[in-house]
């Protein structure tokens, strides 16, 4: 369905409210925009400059925050010292593994889902969502003790693997979705055509693709940011990005820089990743295909 | 080229049973038309020739083959959908390329063949644009051109024209009639527009609440329906049904109403004998057996008045009370009275179809 125009008639309220959006709106993205601004900069500074800091409620001191020398010496440190080219190799596998064996499962099984019907086939489908409902802290023990016999700690298999448990159910639901909107006649045309049933899967999955799309983007945001299964499952050999970063604070010494910087190269990766997938994301391809 | 033989084909949705034990053969290069009121089964039906549903009891023979375990990819048929069913994110030339590309075909001769086709259905400038570019009639060409760019052996529609506009469906009977004239090849189409099967059909099979009602040409099954729906469910205006009882005094015989009395002819009152029909009848006539004239002195045989006139143009519609009941009378257009008014019908006795009250089977 096209969006329609909204008609809006002129009021003092509505000229009211719509000032108190706008206030909310910029405090708002100050609140959402800040830390990240900070991380960005500090990053740039080195550990004398981090800490030059306005007076609290000293509003007018705010530029001592901007005066400093830029150095990228926490970028090269972590890259060289650091290894953070390994972790950051190892996050994207595990992430993008992961995603792709959720994709590729989830959208077969969806599809079937969608498609077929058969006795306690809602049964299965919330069976399959339920196992999101437990917090991923109460599976972990037995989960770890399943992969440490099967020899699965402390490699990137195993890590994919952890996060596929996890996001496959996502996958399914997202995709039964999608598959649900697309008319069963263009399969049907397609059979007719020539198509096995594969065929026609795979000619109907351009039309499921801004589905794909956005679960890749949670998917992949879902392993990427993972904390937990990171450092119980993949430490030692499978170390990424948050586990890394989280290393660097030591006991003795806190390395703001490097852990600003770390910040840095972990957020900025996701954000083209939006920026890649975002037309993806657009729906509306269906659109015109049959007449409904 | 290739007939279809549907044998003792039975179809049930669970419980619901949607066509019961249907026989058609479908001749060579034959235009046969399925049609019906919406749930009579005859989308099923076509259905079960594409493999698109099971069979749940019965066969489908291609020619001498067995097809109820062949699936649709290897039964060479093509479909046109009601609702089109064209690949969105496919240009109008890829979506009529695409069942030749299944075909193994090589790519000079794909480009020559969806040439042909889109020549043929005028669509030959839309061949870059995606469906969503297009308008209700050219999505159906390009339906229909999918259909046609193989040669496949049999042509199955599933309503290709319902949803086209009044105009461009009337044009567009005349060309998919043509079409199929000039491919030669046997083509099942699915209806529920009675004047789409008389106009394009070689023959028609009616279909209501699963079970066959009557196969025959358009010209049989208009002009000797053998039931009640069938010959109320055929025709524009629909034929008019009157309630009457068979009154037998000496060798004449009449129908007879409050408002009618009429004595059948010698042929007509045979055939009543023979099929020892019962006292309580129907009669039939449809409105362009009926005339119609205003005033007292009309000199017709029956008594009325007007309920309603539309005119059509050319011609007009009257609609007229015989006491509690009401007909449908076609003629030339003329200026009638208003509502109310008394004016006089007379019927031709020889087109009178007269139906059993109780099993609607036609007497004759």
């Amino acid at each position: 369905m096209a969006s329609r125009e909204i008609v809006r008639y002129k009021s003092p309220a509505r000229s009211a409210f719509s000032v108190l959006v706008i206030l909310f709106l910029i405090i708002f993205f100050v609140w959402t925009v800040l830390p990240l601004a900070i991380m960005l900069i500090t990053s740039f500074k080195d550990l004398l400059d981090a800490f030059k800091l306005p007076q609290e409620g000293d509003w007018g001191g705010v530029g001592v925050m901007f005066d400093f020398t830029p150095t990228g010496d926490h970028y090269i440190e972590l890259f060289t010292e650091k290894h953070f080219g390994v972790y950051m190799r190892n996050s994207l596998i595990a992430s993008l593994g992961s995603a792709v064996v959720s994709v590729f499962l989830g959208s077969m099984a969806a599809y079937a889902l969608s498609r077929a019907e058969f006795r306690g086939k809602r049964d299965l489908l919330f069976w399959i969502i339920s196992t999101r409902m437990a917090p991923v802290v109460a599976v972990m023990v037995p989960l770890y003790v399943i992969f440490r016999s099967s020899g699965l700690v402390g490699t990137l298999p195993g890590l994919i693997l952890a996060y596929t448990t996890f996001n496959l159910p996502f996958a399914i639901w997202i995709l039964k979705g999608f598959f649900d909107n697309v008319p069963y006649a263009i399969e049907e045309a397609a059979l007719c055509d020539g198509c096995n049933r594969w065929q026609a899967l795979r000619m109907i999955m351009p039309l499921v693709a801004p589905g794909v799309g956005a679960f890749i983007v949670l998917c992949v945001l879902f392993g990427w940011n993972d904390f937990l299964f990171a450092s119980i499952i993949g430490s030692g050999g499978a170390k990424t990005l948050p586990v890394a970063t989280a290393e660097l604070v030591q006991p003795v010494k806190i390395q703001w820089g490097s852990i600003m910087a770390a910040g840095v190269i972990t957020t900025v990766p996701m954000m083209f990743l939006g920026l890649l997938i975002r037309r993806y994301l657009v729906t509306g391809l269906t659109m015109g295909a049959v007449r409904e | 080229m290739a007939t279809v033989t549907i044998t003792d084909v039975w179809k049930y949705y669970g419980k619901t049973m949607a066509v019961k034990d249907l026989n058609i053969d479908v001749r060579d290069n034959e235009f046969l038309c399925l049609l019906g009121p919406s749930g009579c089964g005859k989308s099923s039906t076509l259905r079960m020739i594409a493999g698109l549903e099971f069979i749940s009891s019965g066969d489908i023979y291609f020619g001498d083959v067995r097809v109820n375990d062949v699936p649709p990819k290897d039964r060479d048929i093509a479909m046109v959908f009601e609702n089109y069913a064209l690949y969105p994110h496919k240009t109008v030339f890829e979506n009529l390329a695409n069942p030749l590309k299944f075909q193994k075909m090589n790519r000079a001769d794909i480009t020559e063949r969806v040439e042909w086709a889109a020549e043929m259905l005028q669509i030959s400038e839309l061949l870059q644009r995606k469906p969503v570019e297009l308008s209700g009639g050219q999505k159906q060409r390009t339906a229909i051109g999918r259909a046609i760019v193989r040669e496949p052996k049999v042509f199955l529609f599933d309503e290709p024209i319902a949803h086209l506009d009044a105009k461009l469906r009337s044009h567009m009977r005349g060309e998919l009639k043509h079409l199929q004239r000039r491919l030669e090849t046997t083509t099942i189409y699915v209806t529920h527009d009675q004047l789409e099967g008389m106009t394009m059909a070689d023959r028609i099979a009616v279909m209501h609440e699963g079970v066959l009602q009557q196969l025959g040409t358009p010209g049989d099954i208009y002009n000797h329906p053998v039931n009640e729906f069938v010959a109320g469910f055929v025709g524009e205006p629909p034929m008019n049904f009157l309630d009457c009882r068979i009154e037998r005094v000496g060798d004449s015989v009449s129908l007879v109403n409050d408002n009618i009395k009429l004595v059948l002819g010698g042929d007509q009152v045979r055939r009543l004998e023979e099929k020892s029909a019962a006292g309580e009848v129907r009669l039939g006539i449809r409105p362009d057996d009926l005339s119609v004239e205003m005033g007292r002195d009309h000199g017709f045989a029956i008594d009325a008045k007007i309920f309603v006139t539309e005119p059509l143009g050319g011609d007009m519609l009257v609609d007229a009370e015989l006491g509690k009941d009401r007909v449908t009378v076609k003629r030339k257009i003329a200026e009638m009275g208003q509502p109310g008014e008394p004016c006089g019908i007379s019927l031709n006795i020889e087109k009178l179809h007269v139906f059993d009250r109780e099993s609607g089977e036609a007497i004759f």
